[in-house]
């Protein structure tokens, strides 16, 4: 989890995000990739999904990033969990919103 | 409310309450016998009896009145009779009051007569006295005064005193009274008498062969007592050979045997009555108005299988409607009270149950009318365990110069037990709000875990609380550039 992306790298990474910033990103990166295919990005604000991204793949290797722009009530514990098309959870990111 | 519903009702304290008053009646019966006490108790007996009947019939004013002399008679008889009542507390020691029997202390006519006839040996008093048998001995003797009068020790030993102006004389009881003292006897004519005997034993062989009759002879010389009957004379010395020879001639059976039976046969007719006679005034009582009360008991639910848990019910109180005797009504106490609801046939989800009779445990005399809520809802739940993520609850501000990198809680994971509906919803076990305010620097803290459902829990051997160990970083200050 990051402030943002800059020239396609992680800017500030971190697990404690002030809503002040206004924006949080998720980037994940992946090596190899076999084939074309697609992944989610899912969002959870205290264990609701919030928003759910499709993001494509590409061999050999793919980079790939959501973000989300940050609201008052986004204030809470949140985890961003990376599946693949079939729902598998490839990883599970934890961070916080705060003041 | 028939008798099967009475006796089905009835406690143990309920005969205990029964056995201990009617003894306490028992003991004054056997206390105060023979006295007015026991005769006004009986009146007030009387009384109440007049008073239920009077009420059973609806005699208005016959039973107010009755009413209210039974109230006022317990301060009625301790006035009247508080002489009777301090001379039994004086005179008895507590065994006396509450357990034994007293005997009977009357002397009988022959008792008092033998009793008189040895004092007035040991004083050297000459003394003549007849019992008289079934003949008539009115032709045998001469002159005499009538008396008609009770024996005692006192009268018999004043007539046979020197200075009594009949104590030369016999007397004669009949019919177990003094029929006649002074009495002149005819004299025996035998010649062969022992030198020793004097006039009076004459006297005494004189009638005894005329007659039937059994005549008593103190010797004013030597303080003897002789014997006449049947024309034979017997020396007597002692009290109990006496009473056998007076016994037999009076034709009396043996006294004691008689009169213990008798008294026993008093008693136990005594201890009938008041059993029965307390044992209706405690039906009357107890029974007789019927009181309403209304409870509110807690639900205790039974049974429930091992592997199942209650997540809710639709309420947890029911309010009781309860119906009884006055005096059992107030006496009921809310922990007497039970409600119980047996969930061994219950599944896991939504059930119904309603509340009847057999849910509702009351003391012995109490009815249940009625319940509200009757029907309860209860949603069980089968209990399992499963395995959750740890995430922190960071809250607050952290400095702006600072980047909270990382977090590690250890451990990770915990196991929470609990109802498997509810553990399929939970996701994530959360910590308790920790502050980022305090935080300058790496560290180390240990947080609570906060569980979301009050029925979940953790799992033996997981602890209330984790490590959470972060890392920060000093922010990096971007150059600025210049356009």
């Amino acid at each position: 989890m990051c402030e943002g992306i800059e020239s396609y790298a992680p800017k500030t990474a971190a697990v404690v995000f002030s809503i002040e910033i206004g924006k949080v990103s998720c980037y994940s990166s992946f090596d190899p990739v076999p084939e074309k295919t697609y992944i989610y990005h899912l969002w959870y604000l205290k264990d609701r999904l919030t928003t759910r991204k499709r993001l494509y793949l590409k061999p050999p290797r793919w980079s790939t990033y959501t973000s989300i722009q940050l609201r008052e009530a986004d204030r809470g514990p949140w985890r961003v969990e990376i599946t693949d098309k079939d729902g598998n959870v490839f990883k599970t990111l934890r961070f916080s919103i705060t003041d | 409310m028939d008798t099967q519903t009475l006796m089905t009702g009835l406690r143990w304290q309920d005969v205990l309450d029964i056995a201990f008053i009617s003894y306490i009646l028992f003991r004054l019966y056997i206390l105060f016998r023979g006295t007015y006490v026991s005769r006004v108790i009986a009146g007030l007996a009387l009384i109440w009896c007049v008073k239920e009947t009077a009420q059973y019939l609806g005699l208005i004013v016959t039973s107010w009145i009755m009413q209210d002399i039974i109230a006022v008679a317990a301060l009625i008889i301790i006035i009247i009779f508080r002489n009777e009542i301090r001379s039994v507390l004086q005179a008895k020691n507590l065994r006396a009051i509450f357990w034994s029997v007293p005997r009977k202390t009357e002397a009988t006519p022959l008792e008092v007569t033998v009793e008189s006839v040895f004092r007035l040996a040991r004083h050297k008093t000459g003394a003549l006295i007849v019992f008289a048998g079934k003949e008539d001995i009115d032709d045998a003797v001469r002159g005499g005064v009538e008396l008609n009068g009770d024996p005692s020790k006192e009268i018999i030993t004043s007539i046979f005193k020197t200075q009594s102006p009949v104590h030369d004389g016999a007397v004669i009881i009949r019919k177990g009274r003094i029929y006649k003292m002074g009495t002149i006897l005819p004299l025996s004519r035998q010649e062969d008498l022992p030198s020793y005997y004097g006039t009076r034993h004459r006297a005494a062989l004189g009638l005894a062969e005329l007659t039937d009759a059994l005549v008593i002879v103190v010797s004013e010389e030597r303080g003897d007592i002789t014997v006449a009957h049947d024309g034979r004379m017997t020396d007597v010395s002692d009290r109990f050979v006496l009473s056998g020879l007076l016994e037999r001639h009076q034709g009396v059976l043996p006294k004691h045997s008689n009169e213990q039976s008798e008294a026993r046969l008093q008693s136990m007719i005594a201890a009938v009555v008041s059993v029965l006679f307390v044992t209706v005034v405690w039906f009357s009582y107890s029974r007789g108005l019927e009181s309403m009360m209304t409870l509110e008991v807690p639900v205790e639910f039974t049974k429930r299988a091992p592997r199942m848990e209650i997540l809710e019910t639709s309420v947890n109180t029911v309010n009781l409607k309860l119906s009884g005797s006055g005096s059992l009504i107030r006496a009921t106490r809310p922990e007497q009270v039970h409600v119980k609801l047996d969930l061994e046939n219950a599944v896991a989800g939504r059930n119904r149950f309603t509340i009847t009779g057999e849910n509702v445990s009351l003391p012995p005399g109490v009815f249940l009318k009625q319940v509200d809520p009757q029907v309860i809802e209860v949603s069980l739940d089968a209990v399992g365990v499963k395995e959750f993520p740890v995430q922190v609850d960071w809250v607050g501000h952290l400095r702006d110069d600072l980047v909270l990198t990382h977090a590690e809680v250890i451990p990770p994971r915990v196991k929470l037990s609990g109802g498997l509906r509810l553990l399929e919803e939970l996701v994530t076990v959360y910590t308790e709000k920790v502050p980022l305010e305090s935080i300058a620097g790496a560290g180390s803290l240990r947080v609570n875990l906060v569980l979301s459902q009050a029925s979940l829990q953790l799992a033996a051997g997981a602890g209330q609380r984790v490590e959470l160990n972060y890392h920060v970083q000093k922010r990096t200050v971007e150059p600025k550039t210049e356009n």
